[in-house]
């Protein structure tokens, strides 16, 4: 490298904090290490499993095990989503492309949904070339399904994971377009004094970002389709308690939340 | 074999051809479509004016939803930039969004140039010089801007070399 560079006498200093070393890929690369190994180990979504297996993970967890006989009654599987950050979008994608296959007109509707919302993104200042980029994916995939449509259609494609991430990144720009229209509103549910605007590029358009209530409000919404999620963690009462978004629609997909975590539940 | 990133990159290229923006430029590497070399002039009006100076751009199979590393191969004076040339902006890094391009990094850096963030230094004495005697800040840019002419010599006959064989 004829321009590597010679460290000033004056910047050598064998203290903890070294300028010399560049932190921020340091920590990257510690960062990347964990997500890989996260990677090698769970699949973007699963497999169908029982929703007994739920039950043996708490066996010694009496608070989680309890809880979990509740929901035995009403839902007979779970479909483990990877904890990457994207889980609740993942699963999301996942349960939706799933239900629209049995459902088809709500496919044509979704169809028609994406078309329009990539001029509507475009009006928004959302950068015209990338954007398109996203939709097209996301066309193509629907358009797929209208024709071969098939749950293992839909778990390879959601398992791809070029495909899988550019719907996630999507979904992503809906909730940020969703927040920011409605901006006046959603900003009394922003922490830290930032606008709704510093709020969409720190926590929503970034991939590996969770997402929480303000999230899954905004893209429920955004999209008209009803999620149910359940609850699961240590607050009070034996049974898990559950939310619809949007309060007003009956939820055609169900999620299993554990604390930080979205999981995919089907009813019995 | 087409992946997404690399189907992307193809776009990112060919828009950069098509609507090429001002002051910079860049190109994937002949042989790896991952790795690109680019150029930014710097800006006008600014210490950094005239300056040609040369990054690379490493790309990932999760491009773009995890930004390329981005490096000046031309020695850089600035506050935001480490001895390796590594950069410290917030949209390569925690503020990176998939809807960035390869035209939008690289305006990004344009713009750092002559908006350094003092908040995070990755060179301390660019840092220091910058806030507390900025004639000596400039006489350093001055010096690295005047290098950067240099090296681009000594590649393009390199280049133009290799192009004759």
């Amino acid at each position: 490298m004829e321009n590597n560079q010679t460290a000033d006498s004056e910047e050598t200093k064998s203290c903890e904090y070294d300028p010399n070393v560049n932190q921020d890929e340091l920590i990257m690369a510690q960062e990347k290490q964990i997500a890989e190994e996260i990677k090698a180990n769970i699949a973007m979504v699963g497999e169908l499993d029982d929703l007994s297996s739920l039950e043996r993970e708490y066996s010694n967890d009496p608070v989680y095990f309890s809880k979990v006989a509740t929901l035995l009654p009403k839902f007979s599987n779970v479909r483990r989503t990877r904890p990457d950050g994207n889980c609740f979008l993942r699963g999301f994608i996942f349960a939706y492309l799933e239900y629209c296959i049995y459902h088809r007109e709500e496919l044509t509707r979704f169809k028609q949904y994406l078309e329009a919302s990539k001029e509507e993104l475009f009006e928004m200042g959302f950068p015209k070339f990338t954007t398109e980029d996203f939709n097209d994916m996301f066309m193509e995939v629907v358009t797929d399904l209208e024709g071969s449509g098939s749950i293992d259609r839909v778990e390879a494609i959601i398992n791809d994971a070029g495909t899988s991430d550019y719907l996630v990144v999507y979904l992503r720009l809906l909730i940020s377009a969703h927040l920011q229209k409605n901006a006046e509103f959603f900003s009394f549910f922003i922490e830290g004094g930032r606008t709704v605007g510093e709020f969409c590029k720190q926590e929503v358009e970034p991939m590996y970002r969770e997402c929480d209530h303000l999230h899954i409000v905004a893209l429920t919404a955004a999209l008209g389709v009803g999620v149910r999620v359940m609850y699961l963690d240590r607050g009070e009462g034996s049974s898990v308690v559950s939310h619809d978004f949007p309060e007003d629609k009956d939820p055609v997909i169900h999620l299993l939340y554990r604390p930080g975590h979205y999981d995919i539940l089907y009813k019995a | 074999m087409s992946t997404p990133a690399r189907r992307r990159l193809m776009r990112d290229f060919k828009r950069l051809q098509q609507d090429p923006p001002a002051g910079v430029s860049a190109a994937p590497t002949e042989n790896n479509i991952m790795i690109w070399n680019a150029v930014i002039f710097g800006p006008h009006d600014t210490p950094f004016e005239d300056g040609t100076f040369k990054l690379t751009l490493e790309f990932t199979e999760e491009y773009p939803n995890k930004p390329p590393t981005v490096k000046f191969v031309s020695k850089m004076f600035h506050p935001n930039v480490y001895a390796d040339g590594g950069i410290c902006l917030d949209i390569l890094q925690n503020r990176w969004s998939p809807t960035y391009d390869v035209a939008a990094i690289l305006t990004s850096i344009q713009s750092l140039l002559d908006e350094p963030n003092p908040n995070s230094p990755a060179n301390s004495l660019a840092a220091q010089l910058y806030q507390e005697n900025r004639r000596e800040y400039e006489k350093r840019v001055a010096a690295i801007v005047e290098q950067s002419w240099l090296n681009f010599q000594d590649e393009d006959e390199g280049e133009e070399m290799k192009k004759d064989t």
